[in-house]
């Protein structure tokens, strides 16, 4: 979601009809997502590449199919050295009107979510299929995908309900004993009266849920403490998944945009953009 | 207040009361040093037995005392994990601060969780009852304390996975 605010600011530049400068940055994101935004050959065409050690994965979901379809004309046929993709951007074909722009603008800064909605939004396409009788049940495959480095999402589509199971890992003790207070708490809030719409939360610790219980990785981790597992079930009523599908692109809760972690490195990015003298008041405008 | 605490705390107020008669009583070893004895341990003749009150195995109260300072430590009750860490961030806070409490000592003894140094200087500045006190205070404060962070903690998770997942309601 930082990233938002990072490629809003090009529109404003851009509004401002200044002249297009050289410019390269690296921004990173949480989970090891690397972008990098650069102008390699000429000052009119911004490349925009992306790189996360999961893409692999994704690709085998379908990802290529999203790209094509969210960012079909600006999808670049080479891939920058080290990066997973590459979106290519003249300046000079851009959308004219600003609505547009914005949206394309808004369209980018997503990019992160519309990888990773690509694996959920197939499991829900197949749990779909369990419910029409006139469809074949589908062999649903267990998609794991390696967001982090010790650290998954497995998503599986089921009868009546759609898992993900995410393990999360944390090294320090105090981390663990404090993760382990506050997601034993998702458990416990959904008796709350007034959420009880959301999906069933498990949490474990050291043990794996029955789902994934039969991966090699996982029992190689054996009885390591610093491993939990937070599984959410969840049943799809059909009323729901329609509004859901008709809204497609939904957009994550406007309050995570506000969270504001700015990292160590996306701060040295900040600066790598201030020499390239792109963008003087970059730092400003994030206040 | 429970009746063992209660009868902890008298039994802990009435041996540092006997405790605290510490005198002005330099160095025997160097010329010109005054230290406290139970810190120096220059001359083990003026050192006292050390004495140890508890209330369970996980409450305790180590009372050691000389001729010119006594040394407390005292063991937190810490049932779980998080108790454990509350707990270790409130005695390093204040330790960290030790000069604003005048007789805390900057690192607890060894297997207790924060230590007092009290010498002839604070009683001579101070009166001995409210020293006393002090100390008492702590204890009752101290076990407070930590449960209502433990509790702030909890609600605090709490309303994290409520708003979470209030976006299903």
């Amino acid at each position: 979601m930082s990233f938002t605010k990072h490629v809003n600011l090009q529109t404003n530049k851009y509004d401002n009809s200044l002249e297009p400068t050289a410019l390269d940055a690296t921004v990173v994101d949480f989970d090891g997502v690397v972008y990098r935004i650069s102008t390699p050959t000429s000052k009119n065409v911004i490349l925009f590449s992306l790189s996360w050690q999961c893409f692999p994965e994704l690709v085998k979901w379908g990802v290529h199919g999203m790209l094509k379809k969210e960012y079909g004309p600006y999808f670049s046929a080479e891939t920058e050295n080290g990066y997973n993709f590459t979106l290519e951007f003249n300046l000079k074909v851009l959308p004219e009107a600003k609505e547009d722009r914005e949206e394309l603008v808004n369209k980018v800064s997503l990019i992160k979510r519309n990888l990773l909605a690509q694996p959920f939004e197939r499991a829900f396409v197949q749990q779909r299929q369990f419910e029409d009788e006139k469809q074949p049940n589908p062999t649903p495959d267990l998609m794991q995908i390696q967001y982090r480095e010790q650290e998954a999402i497995y998503i599986q589509a089921q009868h009546d309900r759609v898992t993900v199971i995410f393990s999360t890992l944390f090294k320090e003790e105090t981390d663990r004993i404090i993760g382990r207070v506050f997601l034993q708490e998702f458990v416990d809030a959904r008796r709350h009266p007034t959420i009880q719409n959301a999906p069933q939360v498990l949490y474990s610790n050291k043990e794996p849920p029955l789902e994934i219980r039969h991966l090699p990785e996982l029992q190689s981790l054996g009885d390591n403490e610093e491993v939990g597992y937070v599984t959410f079930g969840h049943p799809v009523p059909s009323s729901l998944y329609k509004t859901r599908c008709k809204r497609g692109n939904h957009i994550p809760n406007p309050t995570l945009s506000r969270l504001p972690p700015l990292s160590y490195k996306m701060f040295k990015s900040l600066h790598a953009f201030e020499n390239a003298s792109t963008c003087t008041s970059f730092s400003e405008s994030l206040e | 207040m429970s009746n063992t605490l209660r009868s902890y705390l008298t039994a802990v107020r009435s041996t540092l009361t006997a405790a605290l008669c510490l005198t002005n009583f330099p160095s025997q070893v160097v010329e010109r040093h005054n230290k406290p004895e139970i810190e120096a341990l220059s001359s083990l003749e003026v050192v006292l037995n050390p004495l140890t009150i508890s209330r369970n195995e996980n409450e305790q109260v180590l009372i050691e005392p000389s001729v010119n300072s006594i040394r407390i430590s005292i063991k937190i009750k810490q049932a779980d994990e998080i108790e454990r860490i509350l707990c270790h961030k409130f005695t390093r806070f204040m330790m960290l601060r030790a000069e604003n409490f005048i007789i805390l000592r900057r690192k607890p003894i060894p297997g207790y969780d924060i230590s007092f140094l009290i010498t002839n200087f604070h009683t001579e500045a101070m009166y001995k009852h409210k020293i006393v006190d002090f100390i008492i205070q702590f204890m009752e404060e101290v076990d407070k304390e930590i449960s209502e962070m433990k509790l702030s903690l909890n609600s605090r998770a709490r309303i994290v996975a409520e708003s979470y997942l209030s976006q299903f309601a």
